[in-house]
């Protein structure tokens, strides 16, 4: 499970976090909602140690985040994070260098997933397949917990709903993914869990079966209620 | 092969084609400056005994013998590696900014590899260093190509030989090639402790940003004041308040301070202050 307790952030003087919390399970999929600038990013950076807080803490399965915790939880975030000069298989090569979790043969189903060509160079490919070799960098770890950062910005449609597929398949089964967007749409049935942020704190913290059932609203339903109340 | 030494292996074929060129340019630029120099102590020859009427002897008491020497101090050799040192000068900086900068995003990448984030500053500080001492080892097997060059075209009677170990003997270039192992050991050390300054400098521009650029100024300021500080004692306190040999020791006891607290320094930034 990934705790986030009492998570803060300071930009400058002003406060982006005032004390988000919310866990992620192991086999759900997350989402954290909110609109433009309310530190939906900023949340997956710091579960990732890629920027410092301002006070909280987060916990990956009862543990600090530590250079062994990389091999447990990636993130994907929306901007391709390999050099744009290598090709899709120097950038595998790369990951299989580094990463004891990277699975291969995982990778090569995804690149047919994707049709995606090896010899391509990062730098030529189009805003949806450098978001392809993004997820397939990502998803080929064999970690338990994925952190996805606004993966349909600004994508086609035809992407949109290819990237939406993988989260029905095999390949995010039984893992814990923790996703940011603010276009709900097209992934909305996809959704266990979702966290909505408005003015730094998780204002509505609901699982979406449960809401449903219950209370019959969609996320987009309670949203609206949230964000235009 | 562990993750450090794939790390040095990546950064330097980052900047391996640069190199190749840098090396290239080097050695093309200093053997064409043989033959230029060379060519022209000729043509010279030639004119004062042809057409000045001069004899070999007084053509040879009033100019003197072609040496390496000649070559060395001109443009053609040295210019070639001011640029090479301009070139990683610069690359110290770039080594970090590339991974952030424009739609760079690899830092990403970097700072989630599965190791120590001390791995990564360290790599980057010896692929630097790497690539200075393939520069100098580069430009000392090529030295006595350059210098059989010059022995091909000058005949001699119209040159004075030199042994490579003399040519590096040169003031500047003895800086680049030190002589014995202490030396080797002063100046190469100054130069790795003054790349871990920079690059802990550069560590908080990248953590705090304007700020970061006030903080790596003074932190630059306080190291040059570490290192500096057993000069200064001799400075204020006189010549004598020190032997020459204790100047040294406290000298490389300075350094080996300041680079470790860089090291320490950029490697606590890295792990709780860097923000990509």
């Amino acid at each position: 499970m990934i705790e986030v307790k009492d998570m803060k952030k300071k930009f400058g003087r002003k406060s982006v976090l005032k004390g988000v919390s919310f866990t992620a399970e192991k086999g759900e999929i997350t989402c954290v909602i909110g609109i433009n600038g309310v530190g939906k990013t900023t949340i997956l950076n710091a579960v990732m140690n890629l920027t410092p807080l301002n006070g909280g803490q987060i916990l990956i399965d009862g543990e600090k985040i530590n250079k062994h915790s990389y091999e447990k939880v990636t993130f994907i975030p929306d901007a391709i994070i390999m050099q744009p000069s290598m090709t899709i298989r120097e950038a595998m090569q790369f990951m299989a260098d580094f990463y004891d979790s990277w699975n291969q043969k995982r990778a090569t189903e995804l690149l047919a997933f994707f049709k995606l060509k090896e010899h391509e160079k990062i730098n030529n490919l189009s805003k949806g397949n450098r978001a392809k070799v993004n997820l397939l960098l990502g998803l080929a770890l064999d970690v338990d917990y994925l952190l996805m950062d606004e993966p349909f910005s600004g994508i086609d449609i035809f992407t949109r709903e290819q990237i939406a597929e993988v989260f029905t398949s095999h390949l995010v089964e039984d893992r814990g993914v923790i996703i940011t967007t603010h276009e709900i749409s097209d992934i909305e049935h996809l959704i266990d869990k979702s966290v909505l942020l408005d003015d730094g704190v998780v204002v509505k913290e609901f699982h979406t079966e449960d809401m449903r059932e219950t209370e019959g609203k969609s996320i987009v339903d309670v949203m609206r209620e949230v964000y235009q109340p | 092969m562990n993750r450090f030494v794939k790390l040095v292996n990546f950064e330097l074929s980052r900047f391996m084609k640069v190199y190749l060129v840098l090396i290239a340019m080097t050695v093309i630029v200093q053997v064409a400056g043989v033959i230029v120099k060379a060519n022209g102590y000729m043509a010279d020859a030639n004119k004062a005994m042809y057409e000045d009427m001069l004899s070999q002897e007084q053509f040879l008491e009033k100019y003197g013998q072609m040496a390496f020497i000649d070559v060395a101090r001109s443009l053609w050799f040295m210019g070639p590696i001011t640029i090479c040192v301009a070139a990683l000068i610069f690359y110290v900086f770039i080594i970090w900014y590339r991974d952030w900068l424009g739609k760079n995003t690899f830092i990403y990448r970097l700072l989630m590899l599965p190791t120590a984030r001390l791995n990564i500053y360290v790599s980057k500080m010896i692929t630097i260093f790497l690539m200075v001492l393939g520069l100098v080892s580069v430009q000392l097997i090529f030295l006595p190509l350059e210098n059989n060059v010059l022995k091909w075209m000058v005949p001699t009677d119209f040159r004075s030989d030199m042994t490579v170990s003399q040519i590096i003997n040169w003031k500047y270039l003895s800086m680049l090639v030190p002589q014995t192992f202490s030396e080797f050991v002063l100046y190469y050390g100054a130069g790795f402790m003054a790349l871990t300054v920079v690059s802990t400098a550069i560590l908080f521009e990248r953590s705090f940003k304007w700020k970061g650029i006030i903080a790596g100024i003074i932190y630059i300021a306080i190291t040059v004041l570490i290192f500096i500080w057993p000069a200064l004692l001799v400075f204020i306190m006189g010549r004598d308040f020190l032997y020459p040999l204790e100047i040294v020791g406290l000298e490389t006891a300075m350094g080996i301070i300041v680079t470790a607290m860089s090291i320490w320094v950029g490697n606590y930034l890295l792990n709780k202050k860097i923000t990509v």
